[in-house]
């Protein structure tokens, strides 16, 4: 984290009201009341990551059993809402050769490809779409945003592993096989760009009613200039093409935002809420460099940011896999070289101190959101939260039981408070049966996957 | 160095132990570089069909071939596309095993003699002959975050960290040209932002900084669209940093229309208008300029394609006026003419960037702002002390471009640059006070270089203590352009050694211990004894006799081929020595931060023309620039033909 993103005390959304939480397409059926009751809200998938794996005594559950009744200290923090998540034991990673010199390079960006990066083509990143943008594809065409991509740390870590891209280290979320989507670190960029406020001095703070034709033009420009130029070149620029879209889209929905706040104060009612939804949570930007209050306020944004259904896809790279210490546990020591512990009791203490520092912060935010109301339970029963790592054993980089913990009934279709043993499956099964859950029609499985994982739903 | 594809970790480590000789390998044809490229090749054809193909059909294809293919291996498509630069990759690494007597394996029935591994090692050497001249794609650009900022400084006087909410990124080798929603939302915001900067929304009369950056008023009666034309062209002449295309200016008086259309005043649709320009492709990646490009193959690049690549290396911002006019009246490519520009930009301060953008990478100090260290035992290591620490290794490497002084330099000087912040950490306190950086004459022959450099020692420590490891692993790769593989995976525990007895160990006693495993020796054989001997520097960079443990700092050591030292200023004195190995590895890296890709397949025999040149000069930075910027692939680019572009068009 960087020290350039002190902010003020605090920043409270108050006043900002209900008018946020909408989805501007009309096509949209969450929250058409008037015309059924029982609308069913849209269900939204989170994913969060810490890197190393975990001390596997202190994180699997003893048995199915006593999953809720005694869980592992990894989980302690969990315990409020152990009923809303599953746990699963056999969910494999990907097999990495011929990047058997390249663990941490590809712990997260293979988490949530299911894939390899081209071996033929290292030095650029070409791996897969991940399940994050794939869900954003589909339900992503609903909302202001597509997806949101957090991290804590700033992706520039500079390090060569078996020839692979630089990228590969910090990057879990790819729009295409060669579009890595870099992750916002700044908690106060996050709030304007999912409001569209402008705390900038001098700026009107409103979108330029013009600027979504202007830049229809400046597409059809980039069109022309496509034409003219070889192949590579036209790969680069549909990548700014896509991009453009997508701000043409936020800026179509903040006015349609903007409209219904007029409407609103002229006193005609629109809100498609319910009366009995909780209202948009506050954020508070902490000032300090405390890690657990800025991913606090990071947690809370996300938590934001699907209760007002600005997106429906979030990724938070909690921590990467790099240099990463964390001074506020007591200790100075990187977090990597903690994990390469040889069973050493002190590394053992400091990796389980680490992981449950991590998870308590996942716990946090699900929390939160199992205290929000919507529609006839809580947000966090339309969620799929995921919290997990790309490997299982950091000391040997082992990859076979990959940890992970889900949070969240998924709308009713993952089958939560329980703790389940000899799963057979690998990575992309699991996304792909994510995805599933969220309701998004697959033509084809993710990464490695060959199947959905029957006995984490509740409709398989 | 790549070691991947080998079967299993265990063979992978044994692999290790002949690593450092095979870097060598590419030195072997560099005296032959004169002669014509075609011999050259025939040659390497030769070598191939004699050395190479019978080894691997004897010694190799049962295992890895079409039927098997152990360890995913399969040499038969290589035995027919030996110069393939993919394929490349693999046999330095088949080099490397076979040198290392890993490959064949024992338990293989034929084993090679010593001239046939000879033979195959020889013919492997000259594969980057059998590469088809090739400058490497140069896809479109995106402007780093820096680039950016400069560049809008540049053009409308803004302050360049107008850009600071952009993400953080890799530049050079690795940088990662993508565009993601997110960076298209902070253009257009940071467009806004520009423009309300410069154009304070005012009165109905044209302020003066509407005419400054949107041309005059035009005469009463004047066709305003005639005007706004000609506002265009000048704006995206420059913005794009090349002459705009009648095409994109008609984009452009299309987004002028649509202001006027809507009502905007004169003055306000080309607001609009200016905003166009600063989201539109041509501005936030370096496009070439031509129309129609060739089909197929190589070409070169065009001058305003070839000024900004320039100017973007040495300044990271657009090129000036008197590079723009050059690119303008076609004199650039000339090779005295780019020569004398790139002795220009060098000399300008704007060529700090070199540092901030390439050196800082090199050095590993880009991390130094962020990086944690135990404030109970290093209290120091404040924001003034990381910053004077930055400072004095940016002043150092500019005094060496600079002055055009030789590679050798980054290792043996006898001056640094200090201000009273730094000086304690070299024991300076009583001569060095103040607050402003400047050049200091050392006596200390263990200082002076970056290897005493404490910026570069902190980096390479962990937040409580050093790591001889690291420090080692950061000479061999930074210094020395050597790779070195990583730990294999499944490292077996150091547990059967008795704690108390460990307890008691030096630090220096207990990394030893890695030397006691078969797994691990190969490797700290190597890293450690260079490490070591840096031990004298603490985790911040100050001198010490003694560790943390108390015990005395054993700072001896052999480098492979029996070199051996006794303190920081024999290991200094030896690597400075490696005058060939510490401009080639400057030269690669260079090269690649300047190419923004790996270097690969043909690039190899572009090193060696330019290792040629450099060594005749003494291995001067400025010439070492120079010549990479006048190298055929930052000349050049390959480029895909466009047939399925309409096909595609989305």
């Amino acid at each position: 984290m960087k020290s350039n993103h002190r902010m003020d005390r605090r920043t409270c959304l108050k006043g900002i009201g209900a008018s946020l939480a909408l989805p501007f397409l009309d096509t949209m059926a969450w929250a058409e009341t008037g015309k059924s009751k029982t609308v069913k809200p849209p269900v939204r998938l989170g994913f969060m990551y810490m890197p190393h794996g975990v001390i596997m005594e202190q994180f699997w559950p003893k048995s199915p059993e006593s999953f809720l009744t005694s869980p592992p200290p990894a989980l302690a923090s969990l315990r409020p809402v152990l009923n809303q998540c599953l746990m699963m034991k056999g969910i494999s990673g990907v097999p990495i050769a011929p990047f058997n010199g390249a663990p941490h390079a590809l712990e997260l960006s293979t988490w949530l490809t299911a894939a390899l990066p081209d071996a033929n083509q290292r030095d650029v990143i070409k791996i897969a779409i991940s399940a994050d943008q794939i869900a954003a594809n589909f339900i992503g065409g609903f909302t202001a945003l597509p997806s949101l991509e957090l991290a804590t740390m700033p992706q520039t870590h500079k390090e060569n592993q078996d020839g692979l891209n630089e990228g590969y280290y910090s990057h879990c979320s790819f729009r295409s096989a060669t579009q890595a989507v870099p992750a916002e670190i700044n908690p106060r960029n996050v709030l304007n760009r999912l409001f569209g406020k402008s705390n900038k001095t001098g700026s009107s703070g409103k979108a330029d009613p013009l600027d979504r034709q202007m830049l229809d033009l400046v597409l059809g420009g980039a069109k022309d200039l496509r034409r003219k130029l070889p192949r590579d070149d036209q790969h680069k620029l549909d990548e700014y093409l896509d991009s453009v879209r997508s701000v043409e889209r936020r800026i179509a929905a903040i006015e349609y935002r903007q409209k219904e706040a007029a409407l609103e104060a002229a006193g005609v009612s629109v809100s498609k809420r319910l009366a009995s939804d909780s209202p948009p949570i506050d954020i508070k930007i902490p000032e300090g460099e405390k890690r657990s209050e800025y991913m606090e306020v990071m947690c809370d944004l996300n938590v934001l940011a699907f209760q007002t259904d600005t997106t429906r896809v979030s990724t938070y790279i909690g921590s990467t896999p790099n240099g990463v210490s964390y001074p506020e546990l007591g200790f100075n020591d990187e977090h990597h070289s903690q994990t390469h512990h040889n069973n050493e009791a002190d590394k053992l203490g400091k990796v389980a101190a680490i992981t449950a520092f991590n998870i308590a912060q996942f716990a946090r935010m699900v929390q939160k959101m199992h205290q929000l109301k919507e529609g006839d339970g809580t947000l966090l029963d339309n969620c799929i939260m995921m919290w997990g790592s790309g490997l299982e054993d950091g000391n040997v980089h082992a990859r076979e039981n990959l940890p992970f913990i889900l949070a969240g009934k998924g709308g009713g279709s993952l089958n939560t408070g329980r703790f389940l043993t000899g799963v057979k499956g690998n990575q992309g099964d699991l996304l792909t049966t994510l995805l599933a859950c969220a309701g998004i029609p697959l033509d084809r499985p993710v990464g490695i996957a060959t199947k959905q994982i029957r006995e984490m739903t509740t409709f398989l | 160095m790549r070691i991947s594809e080998l079967p299993s970790g265990l063979q992978r480590a044994k692999a290790l132990c002949g690593f450092m000789l095979i870097l060598t390998w590419t030195g072997l044809a560099e005296s032959r570089v004169n002669r014509d490229f075609a011999a050259l090749k025939a040659d390497a054809q030769k070598s191939f069909q004699d050395g190479v193909t019978p080894f691997v059909k004897t010694y190799c294809i049962g295992c890895h071939g079409q039927d098997r293919q152990k360890g995913g291996i399969n040499f038969q498509p290589a035995l027919s596309n030996a110069g393939d630069a993919t394929i490349a990759k693999r046999w330095k690494q088949a080099a490397a095993n076979v040198k290392a007597h890993d490959m064949p394996p024992a338990n293989a029935k034929k084993q090679p003699t010593d001239s046939e591994r000879q033979a195959f090692l020889n013919g492997i050497a000259q594969i980057k002959f059998l590469s088809q001249k090739d400058p490497g794609l140069f896809v479109i650009r995106r402007l780093t975050k820096v680039e950016y900022g400069n560049t809008l400084h540049d053009l409308f006087g803004v302050d360049p960290t107008i850009a600071r909410e952009l993400p953080d990124e890799v530049i050079g080798e690795g940088y990662l040209n993508t565009l993601s929603p997110l960076q298209s939302e902070q253009y257009l915001s940071i467009a806004n932002e520009v423009l309300d900067r410069i154009l304070p929304r005012g009165g109905a009369t044209p302020s003066s900084a509407q005419r400054r950056w949107l041309g005059s008023v035009p005469r009463s009666g004047a066709d305003l669209r005639v005007a706004a034309r000609t506002v265009a062209g000048s704006l995206a002449r420059k913005a794009y940093r090349r002459p705009p295309a009648e095409a994109e200016l008609d984009v452009l008086l299309g987004v002028f229309d649509l202001g006027r259309t809507n009502g905007l005043p004169y003055y306000e649709a080309l607001r609009l208008m200016a905003k166009a320009v600063l989201v539109s492709p041509q501005f936030l990646f370096i496009t070439p300029q031509g129309e129609g490009q060739p089909v197929g193959g190589i070409v070169r690049l065009d001058d305003h394609q070839l000024a900004s690549r320039l100017s973007y290396l040495l300044w990271s911002t657009m090129p000036d006026a008197e590079l723009s006019g050059l690119a303008d009246r076609g004199k650039l490519h000339d090779p005295a003419v780019l020569r004398s520009q790139v002795k220009r930009l060098l000399k300008d301060p704007r060529s700090r960037a070199l540092f901030d953008g390439f050196g800082a990478q090199w050095l590993g100090l880009a991390s130094l702002e962020s990086k944690t260290f135990d404030a109970a035992k290093f209290p120091q290591m404040n924001a003034e002390m990381r910053w004077a620490m930055y400072e004095e290794a940016r002043l150092f490497f500019d005094s060496i471009v600079r002055e055009n002084r030789s590679v050798v330099r980054f290792v043996d000087s006898d001056y640094t640059f200090l201000n009273g912040t730094l000086a304690p950490i070299y024991g300076l306190e009583n001569t060095v006070t103040g607050s402003r950086m400047r050049r200091v004459k050392l006596t200390d022959p263990n200082r002076g270089g970056v290897l005493g450099m404490p910026g570069v020692l902190a980096t390479t420590s962990l937040p409580n203590r050093t790591s001889p490891v690291k420090r080692g692993v950061w000479v061999l790769e930074q210094v020395l352009g050597e790779k070195v593989p990583p730990p294999p995976p499944n490292v077996p525990a150091l547990e059967k050694q008795d704690q108390k007895t460990v307890a008691q160990l030096t630090l220096r006693q207990r990394t030893e211990l890695h030397r006691t495993d078969a797994v691990c020796a190969n490797c700290h054989k190597i890293l450690d004894p260079i490490g070591f001997g840096l031990e004298n520097f603490d985790a911040i960079g100050r001198w010490r006799d003694r560790d943390d443990t108390g015990g005395a700092i054993e700072a001896a050591g052999e480098l492979p081929g029996g070199k051996r030292f006794s303190a920081p200023k024999d290991l200094k004195t030896l690597i400075a020595a490696r005058s060939d190995d510490l401009a080639r590895n400057l030269t690669e890296k260079f090269l690649a931060y300047a190419l923004c890709r790996q270097l690969e397949g043909y690039d190899e025999v572009v090193v060696d023309h330019l290792m040629e040149t450099l060594a005749k000069d003494g291995y001067r930075l400025q010439t070492l620039i120079t010549e990479i910027a006048t190298s055929y692939p930052f000349t050049h680019r390959r480029v895909q033909d466009s047939i399925a572009s309409t096909l595609h068009e989305k």
